[in-house]
Protein backbone atom coordinates (compact mmCIF):
# COMPACT_ATOMS: atom_id res chain seq x y z
CA UNK A 1 0.00 0.00 0.00
CA UNK A 2 2.92 2.48 0.85
CA UNK A 3 4.46 1.16 -2.43
CA UNK A 4 1.66 3.37 -3.95
CA UNK A 5 1.64 6.70 -1.82
CA UNK A 6 4.06 8.51 -4.57
CA UNK A 7 2.28 7.46 -7.26
CA UNK A 8 -1.56 8.64 -5.44
CA UNK A 9 0.21 12.15 -4.67
CA UNK A 10 1.91 12.41 -8.60
CA UNK A 11 -1.27 12.10 -9.61
CA UNK A 12 -2.92 14.58 -7.11
CA UNK A 13 -0.43 17.33 -8.28
CA UNK A 14 -1.91 17.31 -11.97
CA UNK A 15 -4.37 20.07 -13.01
CA UNK A 16 -7.86 20.07 -13.91
CA UNK A 17 -11.30 21.34 -13.26
CA UNK A 18 -11.21 18.72 -10.80
CA UNK A 19 -7.93 18.91 -9.00
CA UNK A 20 -8.61 22.70 -8.57
CA UNK A 21 -11.98 22.11 -7.10
CA UNK A 22 -11.76 23.08 -3.01
CA UNK A 23 -10.88 19.73 -1.10
CA UNK A 24 -13.69 20.62 0.92
CA UNK A 25 -16.20 20.46 -2.06
CA UNK A 26 -14.84 17.55 -3.15
CA UNK A 27 -14.48 15.97 0.33
CA UNK A 28 -18.25 16.51 1.15
CA UNK A 29 -19.29 15.74 -2.52
CA UNK A 30 -17.59 12.27 -1.72
CA UNK A 31 -19.08 11.49 1.69
CA UNK A 32 -22.36 12.72 0.62
CA UNK A 33 -22.47 9.71 -2.23
CA UNK A 34 -21.01 7.12 -0.15
CA UNK A 35 -23.14 7.89 2.98
CA UNK A 36 -26.01 7.76 0.57
CA UNK A 37 -25.52 4.41 -1.16
CA UNK A 38 -24.59 3.23 1.60
CA UNK A 39 -27.52 4.02 3.62
CA UNK A 40 -29.96 2.85 0.99
CA UNK A 41 -31.51 -0.69 1.77
CA UNK A 42 -30.46 -3.77 0.27
CA UNK A 43 -32.62 -4.29 -2.66
CA UNK A 44 -32.26 -4.98 -6.38
CA UNK A 45 -32.99 -0.23 -6.74
CA UNK A 46 -28.98 0.18 -5.66
CA UNK A 47 -28.19 -1.39 -8.87
CA UNK A 48 -29.94 1.60 -10.60
CA UNK A 49 -28.62 3.65 -8.20
CA UNK A 50 -25.35 2.53 -8.16
CA UNK A 51 -25.24 3.02 -12.00
CA UNK A 52 -26.30 6.55 -11.84
CA UNK A 53 -23.62 7.69 -9.08
CA UNK A 54 -21.18 5.60 -11.30
CA UNK A 55 -21.95 7.86 -14.60
CA UNK A 56 -21.81 10.77 -11.95
CA UNK A 57 -18.20 9.18 -10.87
CA UNK A 58 -17.02 8.76 -14.57
CA UNK A 59 -17.78 12.02 -15.59
CA UNK A 60 -15.67 13.86 -12.93
CA UNK A 61 -13.14 11.06 -13.82
CA UNK A 62 -13.43 12.50 -17.27
CA UNK A 63 -13.00 16.27 -16.13
CA UNK A 64 -9.94 15.51 -14.32
CA UNK A 65 -7.92 14.09 -17.16
CA UNK A 66 -6.53 11.28 -15.76
CA UNK A 67 -6.32 7.98 -17.59
CA UNK A 68 -8.98 5.27 -16.94
CA UNK A 69 -6.24 2.96 -16.47
CA UNK A 70 -5.03 4.76 -13.50
CA UNK A 71 -8.19 4.22 -12.04
CA UNK A 72 -8.27 0.44 -12.67
CA UNK A 73 -4.91 -0.24 -11.29
CA UNK A 74 -6.12 1.85 -8.00
CA UNK A 75 -9.52 -0.42 -8.54
CA UNK A 76 -7.61 -3.59 -8.30
CA UNK A 77 -5.30 -2.85 -5.72
CA UNK A 78 -8.59 -2.13 -3.57
CA UNK A 79 -10.78 -4.51 -4.77
CA UNK A 80 -9.62 -7.79 -2.91
CA UNK A 81 -10.08 -5.72 0.18
CA UNK A 82 -14.03 -6.62 -0.16
CA UNK A 83 -14.15 -9.12 -2.84
CA UNK A 84 -13.58 -12.17 -1.23
CA UNK A 85 -16.66 -11.20 1.28
CA UNK A 86 -18.63 -10.56 -1.31
CA UNK A 87 -18.08 -13.68 -3.16
CA UNK A 88 -18.75 -15.70 -0.36
CA UNK A 89 -22.13 -14.32 0.25
CA UNK A 90 -23.26 -16.90 -2.47
CA UNK A 91 -22.48 -19.70 -0.58
CA UNK A 92 -25.13 -18.20 2.35
CA UNK A 93 -28.54 -17.38 3.09
CA UNK A 94 -29.33 -14.17 4.55
CA UNK A 95 -31.98 -12.15 6.55
CA UNK A 96 -32.62 -9.92 3.94
CA UNK A 97 -34.54 -12.87 1.96
CA UNK A 98 -37.43 -14.92 3.18
CA UNK A 99 -37.00 -17.92 0.56
CA UNK A 100 -34.00 -18.84 -0.99
CA UNK A 101 -33.64 -20.74 -4.86
CA UNK A 102 -30.66 -22.50 -5.16
CA UNK A 103 -29.56 -22.62 -8.55
CA UNK A 104 -26.13 -24.57 -8.71
CA UNK A 105 -25.39 -27.55 -6.40
CA UNK A 106 -21.31 -27.92 -5.65
CA UNK A 107 -19.14 -30.90 -4.00
CA UNK A 108 -19.96 -31.07 -0.47
CA UNK A 109 -23.66 -30.31 -0.75
CA UNK A 110 -22.61 -26.37 -1.17
CA UNK A 111 -25.62 -24.85 -2.77
CA UNK A 112 -25.62 -21.50 -4.64
CA UNK A 113 -28.83 -19.48 -3.78
CA UNK A 114 -30.23 -17.08 -6.90
CA UNK A 115 -31.24 -14.95 -3.93
CA UNK A 116 -27.78 -14.59 -2.84
CA UNK A 117 -25.82 -13.95 -5.53
CA UNK A 118 -28.26 -10.81 -6.17
CA UNK A 119 -27.54 -9.81 -2.25
CA UNK A 120 -23.82 -10.31 -3.65
CA UNK A 121 -24.38 -8.10 -6.62
CA UNK A 122 -26.09 -5.34 -4.60
CA UNK A 123 -22.96 -5.37 -2.04
CA UNK A 124 -20.41 -5.58 -5.18
CA UNK A 125 -22.24 -2.13 -6.50
CA UNK A 126 -22.23 -0.51 -3.15
CA UNK A 127 -18.69 -1.38 -2.70
CA UNK A 128 -17.88 -0.53 -6.35
CA UNK A 129 -19.30 2.72 -5.93
CA UNK A 130 -17.78 3.61 -2.59
CA UNK A 131 -14.23 3.08 -3.40
CA UNK A 132 -14.19 4.93 -6.95
CA UNK A 133 -15.18 8.10 -4.91
CA UNK A 134 -12.37 7.03 -2.50
CA UNK A 135 -10.11 6.79 -5.87
CA UNK A 136 -11.50 10.25 -7.38
CA UNK A 137 -10.61 12.09 -4.53
CA UNK A 138 -7.13 10.99 -3.14
CA UNK A 139 -6.17 11.05 -7.11
CA UNK A 140 -7.47 14.32 -7.27
CA UNK A 141 -6.67 16.10 -4.25
CA UNK A 142 -3.32 16.63 -2.66
CA UNK A 143 -3.12 15.10 0.83
CA UNK A 144 -1.97 18.22 2.41
CA UNK A 145 -5.03 19.89 0.79
CA UNK A 146 -7.23 17.31 2.18
CA UNK A 147 -5.86 17.91 5.75
CA UNK A 148 -6.44 21.80 5.34
CA UNK A 149 -9.93 21.13 4.27
CA UNK A 150 -10.38 18.34 7.26
CA UNK A 151 -9.44 21.64 9.22
CA UNK A 152 -11.70 24.00 7.68
CA UNK A 153 -14.46 21.45 8.27
CA UNK A 154 -13.67 21.27 11.96
CA UNK A 155 -11.08 18.57 12.62
CA UNK A 156 -9.99 19.23 16.37
CA UNK A 157 -6.90 21.12 16.94
CA UNK A 158 -5.49 17.77 18.99
CA UNK A 159 -5.69 15.80 15.43
CA UNK A 160 -4.52 18.73 13.52
CA UNK A 161 -0.50 18.44 14.09
CA UNK A 162 0.15 14.87 14.24
CA UNK A 163 -2.10 13.74 11.59
CA UNK A 164 -0.17 16.44 9.42
CA UNK A 165 3.20 15.37 11.09
CA UNK A 166 2.20 11.61 10.56
CA UNK A 167 1.09 12.71 6.72
CA UNK A 168 4.64 14.26 6.17
CA UNK A 169 5.89 11.47 7.38
CA UNK A 170 4.50 9.02 5.23
CA UNK A 171 6.69 9.78 2.56
CA UNK A 172 10.04 9.36 4.55
CA UNK A 173 9.23 5.83 5.70
CA UNK A 174 7.69 5.06 2.37
CA UNK A 175 11.23 5.78 1.27
CA UNK A 176 12.93 4.32 4.18
CA UNK A 177 10.25 1.02 3.62
CA UNK A 178 12.54 0.89 0.06
CA UNK A 179 16.02 0.58 1.41
CA UNK A 180 15.10 -1.39 4.39
CA UNK A 181 14.08 -4.23 1.42
CA UNK A 182 16.84 -2.96 -0.49
CA UNK A 183 19.03 -4.10 2.18
CA UNK A 184 17.31 -7.18 2.42
CA UNK A 185 17.65 -8.42 -0.76
CA UNK A 186 21.54 -7.30 -1.04
CA UNK A 187 21.89 -9.96 2.07
CA UNK A 188 19.97 -12.42 0.25
CA UNK A 189 17.47 -12.75 2.89
CA UNK A 190 13.66 -13.56 1.47
CA UNK A 191 11.15 -13.53 4.28
CA UNK A 192 9.14 -16.24 2.47
CA UNK A 193 12.33 -18.83 1.86
CA UNK A 194 11.02 -22.06 3.16
CA UNK A 195 14.26 -23.25 3.17
CA UNK A 196 14.80 -20.73 6.31
CA UNK A 197 13.89 -21.94 9.54
CA UNK A 198 10.47 -20.16 10.21
CA UNK A 199 11.30 -18.80 13.53
CA UNK A 200 14.84 -17.41 12.20
CA UNK A 201 12.56 -15.96 9.37
CA UNK A 202 10.26 -14.33 11.86
CA UNK A 203 12.82 -13.30 14.59
CA UNK A 204 14.69 -10.96 11.51
CA UNK A 205 11.19 -9.84 10.56
CA UNK A 206 10.77 -8.88 14.18
CA UNK A 207 13.97 -6.96 14.14
CA UNK A 208 13.35 -4.93 10.81
CA UNK A 209 10.20 -3.61 12.18
CA UNK A 210 11.58 -3.39 15.75
CA UNK A 211 14.43 -0.58 14.00
CA UNK A 212 11.54 0.52 11.81
CA UNK A 213 9.81 1.36 15.10
CA UNK A 214 13.06 3.01 16.78
CA UNK A 215 14.08 4.92 13.63
CA UNK A 216 10.43 6.66 13.57
CA UNK A 217 10.72 7.34 17.13
CA UNK A 218 14.35 8.85 16.65
CA UNK A 219 12.86 10.89 13.79
CA UNK A 220 10.01 12.22 15.88
CA UNK A 221 12.76 13.07 18.39
CA UNK A 222 14.60 15.04 15.84
CA UNK A 223 11.29 16.73 14.40
CA UNK A 224 10.73 17.64 18.21
CA UNK A 225 13.65 19.83 18.73
CA UNK A 226 13.56 21.10 15.19
CA UNK A 227 10.08 22.05 15.61
CA UNK A 228 11.60 23.78 19.02
CA UNK A 229 13.91 25.90 17.30
CA UNK A 230 11.29 26.97 14.96
CA UNK A 231 9.36 28.48 17.97
CA UNK A 232 6.96 25.36 18.83
CA UNK A 233 5.25 25.42 22.14
CA UNK A 234 2.03 24.13 23.70
CA UNK A 235 -0.07 26.58 22.49
CA UNK A 236 0.99 26.59 19.04
CA UNK A 237 -1.26 26.32 16.61
CA UNK A 238 -0.43 25.95 12.82
CA UNK A 239 -1.10 28.68 10.87
CA UNK A 240 -4.66 28.32 8.31
CA UNK A 241 -5.43 31.01 5.47
CA UNK A 242 -9.07 31.51 5.01
CA UNK A 243 -10.14 30.52 1.86
CA UNK A 244 -14.20 31.42 1.56
CA UNK A 245 -15.69 28.96 -1.20
CA UNK A 246 -16.22 30.48 -4.44
CA UNK A 247 -19.98 30.94 -5.73
CA UNK A 248 -19.57 28.38 -8.48
CA UNK A 249 -17.84 25.82 -5.83
CA UNK A 250 -20.97 26.77 -3.95
CA UNK A 251 -23.52 26.15 -7.12
CA UNK A 252 -21.61 22.99 -7.79
CA UNK A 253 -21.80 21.33 -4.45
CA UNK A 254 -25.41 22.29 -3.73
CA UNK A 255 -26.27 20.87 -7.45
CA UNK A 256 -24.93 17.81 -6.55
CA UNK A 257 -26.34 17.25 -3.64
CA UNK A 258 -29.67 18.24 -5.46
CA UNK A 259 -28.95 15.86 -7.64
CA UNK A 260 -27.89 12.85 -4.86
CA UNK A 261 -31.22 13.41 -3.04
CA UNK A 262 -33.63 13.30 -6.68
CA UNK A 263 -31.82 10.57 -7.96
CA UNK A 264 -32.20 8.55 -5.03
CA UNK A 265 -36.32 9.38 -4.45
CA UNK A 266 -36.81 8.89 -8.44
CA UNK A 267 -35.14 5.51 -8.12
CA UNK A 268 -37.14 4.59 -4.84
CA UNK A 269 -40.14 6.52 -5.37
CA UNK A 270 -40.44 4.53 -8.69
CA UNK A 271 -42.92 1.56 -9.40
CA UNK B 1 -9.92 -7.29 9.24
CA UNK B 2 -10.64 -3.62 7.54
CA UNK B 3 -14.36 -3.59 7.04
CA UNK B 4 -15.17 -1.79 3.57
CA UNK B 5 -18.53 0.11 3.23
CA UNK B 6 -21.46 -1.29 2.46
CA UNK B 7 -20.78 -4.66 4.83
CA UNK B 8 -22.67 -2.53 7.49
CA UNK B 9 -25.70 -1.23 7.28
CA UNK B 10 -25.41 2.63 7.66
CA UNK B 11 -27.61 2.83 11.55
CA UNK B 12 -25.44 -0.15 13.12
CA UNK B 13 -22.22 1.83 11.51
CA UNK B 14 -23.52 5.16 12.96
CA UNK B 15 -23.58 3.28 16.49
CA UNK B 16 -19.78 2.14 15.71
CA UNK B 17 -19.26 5.68 15.31
CA UNK B 18 -20.26 6.80 18.12
CA UNK B 19 -18.41 4.10 20.17
CA UNK B 20 -15.20 4.89 18.40
CA UNK B 21 -15.56 8.86 18.73
CA UNK B 22 -16.22 8.26 22.52
CA UNK B 23 -12.75 6.32 22.75
CA UNK B 24 -11.04 9.55 20.28
CA UNK B 25 -12.50 11.11 22.86
CA UNK B 26 -10.97 10.11 25.15
CA UNK B 27 -7.56 8.94 23.76
CA UNK B 28 -7.36 12.88 22.72
CA UNK B 29 -7.72 13.66 26.68
CA UNK B 30 -4.85 11.15 27.27
CA UNK B 31 -3.21 12.44 24.84
CA UNK B 32 -3.40 16.48 26.26
CA UNK B 33 -2.40 15.00 30.03
CA UNK B 34 -0.47 11.99 29.28
CA UNK B 35 1.41 12.85 26.37
CA UNK B 36 3.05 16.33 26.73
CA UNK B 37 3.85 18.68 24.02
CA UNK B 38 6.89 16.67 23.35
CA UNK B 39 5.80 13.89 22.68
CA UNK B 40 2.67 15.13 20.22
CA UNK B 41 5.53 14.86 17.43
CA UNK B 42 6.33 11.21 18.76
CA UNK B 43 3.41 9.64 18.28
CA UNK B 44 2.21 11.45 15.37
CA UNK B 45 5.67 9.77 13.83
CA UNK B 46 5.05 6.71 15.45
CA UNK B 47 1.88 6.56 13.56
CA UNK B 48 3.18 7.05 10.37
CA UNK B 49 5.93 4.14 11.39
CA UNK B 50 2.67 1.80 11.99
CA UNK B 51 1.46 2.56 8.83
CA UNK B 52 4.94 1.83 7.42
CA UNK B 53 5.31 -1.79 9.80
CA UNK B 54 1.43 -2.86 8.51
CA UNK B 55 3.22 -2.43 4.68
CA UNK B 56 5.99 -5.40 5.52
CA UNK B 57 4.14 -8.78 4.37
CA UNK B 58 5.16 -11.42 6.66
CA UNK B 59 4.83 -15.31 6.26
CA UNK B 60 2.65 -17.16 7.82
CA UNK B 61 4.05 -21.55 8.31
CA UNK B 62 0.48 -22.28 5.93
CA UNK B 63 2.23 -20.68 2.78
CA UNK B 64 0.36 -17.09 3.06
CA UNK B 65 1.32 -13.61 4.00
CA UNK B 66 -0.17 -11.06 6.40
CA UNK B 67 0.58 -7.76 8.58
CA UNK B 68 0.85 -6.89 12.01
CA UNK B 69 -1.65 -4.08 12.95
CA UNK B 70 0.52 -2.47 15.97
CA UNK B 71 -1.95 -1.29 18.62
CA UNK B 72 -0.17 -3.97 20.71
CA UNK B 73 2.89 -2.40 20.55
CA UNK B 74 2.24 1.09 20.11
CA UNK B 75 0.27 0.87 23.34
CA UNK B 76 2.44 -1.34 25.65
CA UNK B 77 5.50 1.47 24.48
CA UNK B 78 3.99 4.07 25.27
CA UNK B 79 2.11 2.89 28.11
CA UNK B 80 -1.66 2.99 27.66
CA UNK B 81 -4.00 1.51 25.57
CA UNK B 82 -5.42 4.85 24.78
CA UNK B 83 -2.15 5.14 22.90
CA UNK B 84 -3.28 2.69 20.43
CA UNK B 85 -6.71 4.26 20.14
CA UNK B 86 -4.84 7.44 19.01
CA UNK B 87 -2.10 5.77 16.54
CA UNK B 88 -4.70 3.57 15.24
CA UNK B 89 -7.53 6.26 14.64
CA UNK B 90 -4.30 7.88 12.64
CA UNK B 91 -3.48 5.40 10.68
CA UNK B 92 -6.95 4.27 9.61
CA UNK B 93 -8.08 7.30 8.71
CA UNK B 94 -5.69 7.97 6.42
CA UNK B 95 -6.32 4.08 4.98
CA UNK B 96 -9.57 4.96 4.56
CA UNK B 97 -9.21 8.08 2.43
CA UNK B 98 -6.30 8.02 0.74
CA UNK B 99 -5.92 4.21 0.05
CA UNK B 100 -9.33 2.70 0.30
CA UNK B 101 -8.43 0.32 2.99
CA UNK B 102 -11.86 -0.10 5.46
CA UNK B 103 -14.48 1.87 4.33
CA UNK B 104 -15.67 5.99 5.94
CA UNK B 105 -19.05 4.49 7.03
CA UNK B 106 -17.06 1.69 8.65
CA UNK B 107 -14.35 3.99 9.91
CA UNK B 108 -15.93 3.38 13.29
CA UNK B 109 -16.04 -0.37 13.25
CA UNK B 110 -12.41 -0.56 12.04
CA UNK B 111 -11.35 1.74 15.05
CA UNK B 112 -13.09 -0.14 17.17
CA UNK B 113 -11.84 -3.47 16.22
CA UNK B 114 -8.50 -2.77 15.91
CA UNK B 115 -7.72 1.12 17.42
CA UNK B 116 -9.97 -0.23 21.16
CA UNK B 117 -10.00 -3.61 21.38
CA UNK B 118 -6.18 -3.84 20.27
CA UNK B 119 -4.95 -1.35 22.37
CA UNK B 120 -7.36 -2.41 25.25
CA UNK B 121 -6.52 -5.90 24.79
CA UNK B 122 -3.26 -5.67 23.93
CA UNK B 123 -2.38 -3.39 27.11
CA UNK B 124 -3.97 -5.53 29.96
CA UNK B 125 -3.26 -8.64 28.59
CA UNK B 126 0.70 -7.38 28.51
CA UNK B 127 -0.03 -5.75 32.33
CA UNK B 128 -2.32 -9.03 33.45
CA UNK B 129 0.41 -11.66 31.79
CA UNK B 130 3.32 -10.43 33.19
CA UNK B 131 2.57 -11.37 36.45
CA UNK B 132 2.00 -14.72 35.56
CA UNK B 133 4.58 -15.96 32.87
CA UNK B 134 7.19 -13.50 34.55
CA UNK B 135 8.59 -12.83 30.75
CA UNK B 136 7.81 -9.24 29.45
CA UNK B 137 8.22 -10.87 25.81
CA UNK B 138 6.22 -13.95 26.38
CA UNK B 139 3.57 -11.67 27.87
CA UNK B 140 4.00 -9.68 25.18
CA UNK B 141 3.29 -12.41 22.19
CA UNK B 142 0.44 -13.77 24.11
CA UNK B 143 -0.88 -9.81 24.76
CA UNK B 144 -0.41 -9.37 20.81
CA UNK B 145 -1.94 -12.69 20.00
CA UNK B 146 -4.75 -11.92 21.45
CA UNK B 147 -5.44 -8.14 20.61
CA UNK B 148 -5.51 -9.50 16.96
CA UNK B 149 -7.19 -12.50 17.54
CA UNK B 150 -10.05 -11.02 19.78
CA UNK B 151 -10.59 -7.91 17.56
CA UNK B 152 -11.23 -10.66 14.76
CA UNK B 153 -14.18 -12.39 16.20
CA UNK B 154 -15.38 -8.99 17.28
CA UNK B 155 -15.00 -8.06 13.47
CA UNK B 156 -16.62 -11.66 12.62
CA UNK B 157 -19.70 -10.63 15.26
CA UNK B 158 -20.15 -7.37 13.48
CA UNK B 159 -20.68 -8.61 10.07
CA UNK B 160 -23.30 -11.02 11.42
CA UNK B 161 -24.97 -8.88 13.22
CA UNK B 162 -25.33 -6.41 10.17
CA UNK B 163 -26.42 -9.64 8.42
CA UNK B 164 -23.66 -9.64 5.79
CA UNK B 165 -21.74 -12.87 6.76
CA UNK B 166 -23.02 -15.93 8.82
CA UNK B 167 -21.71 -16.27 12.82
CA UNK B 168 -20.55 -19.82 12.77
CA UNK B 169 -18.77 -19.40 9.25
CA UNK B 170 -17.45 -16.03 10.38
CA UNK B 171 -16.13 -17.12 13.64
CA UNK B 172 -14.50 -20.36 12.81
CA UNK B 173 -12.78 -18.19 9.35
CA UNK B 174 -11.84 -15.31 11.13
CA UNK B 175 -10.77 -17.18 14.19
CA UNK B 176 -8.78 -19.59 12.88
CA UNK B 177 -7.06 -17.70 10.18
CA UNK B 178 -6.43 -14.73 12.64
CA UNK B 179 -5.37 -17.16 15.40
CA UNK B 180 -2.43 -18.06 12.88
CA UNK B 181 -1.73 -14.39 11.74
CA UNK B 182 -1.67 -13.47 15.07
CA UNK B 183 1.26 -15.66 15.66
CA UNK B 184 2.82 -12.78 13.85
CA UNK B 185 1.55 -9.70 15.66
CA UNK B 186 2.34 -11.57 18.88
CA UNK B 187 5.67 -12.65 17.70
CA UNK B 188 6.26 -9.43 15.83
CA UNK B 189 5.39 -7.89 19.08
CA UNK B 190 7.83 -9.73 21.63
CA UNK B 191 10.68 -9.28 19.20
CA UNK B 192 10.36 -5.43 18.66
CA UNK B 193 10.15 -5.41 22.24
CA UNK B 194 12.93 -6.81 23.00
CA UNK B 195 14.44 -4.97 20.19
CA UNK B 196 13.87 -1.40 21.66
CA UNK B 197 14.26 -2.37 25.62
CA UNK B 198 17.66 -3.34 24.35
CA UNK B 199 18.73 -0.54 22.42
CA UNK B 200 16.25 2.34 23.36
CA UNK B 201 15.10 1.14 27.05
CA UNK B 202 14.75 5.27 27.26
CA UNK B 203 11.65 4.83 24.73
CA UNK B 204 9.37 2.59 26.42
CA UNK B 205 7.01 4.51 28.85
CA UNK B 206 7.84 1.73 31.74
CA UNK B 207 11.25 0.19 31.05
CA UNK B 208 11.62 -1.19 34.55
CA UNK B 209 8.31 -3.55 33.97
CA UNK B 210 10.27 -4.97 30.64
CA UNK B 211 13.81 -5.50 32.77
CA UNK B 212 11.79 -6.56 35.43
Amino acid sequence: MIDDLYLIEKHAYRSSIVHLMDARVKLLIVLAFIVAIVAVPYSVRVIELGAIFFAFFAGLWCCSRLSPLIYARRLVLILPFGIFLILFQIFFKNRYYDIFHPIATLPFGIEVYAESAEFASILFVKFIVSVSFIILISSTTRMQDLLDASRRLGLPQEFVLPLGMMIRYLFVFAEMIGKVRCALDTRCFDPFDRHLPYRYRLRQVGYTIGMIFIRSYEQGERTYTSMLCRGYGENARAHLVKKPLRPREVSFFAGTLIFIAVATAVVYLHP
Amino acid sequence: MHIPDAFIPIGQSVIYWIIALAFIILSLRWARKSMGEERVPLVAVLAAGVFAIQAMNVPIPWGTSGHMVGAALAAIVLGSPYAGVFVLTLVLLVQGVVFGDGGITTMGANIVNMGVVGGFVGYYGYAALQGIVRSPYAAAFAAGWASLFVSAILCAGELAVAGTFPLGFGLVSMGLYHAVIGVIEGGITAVALYLISSARPDILEHPQVVSG
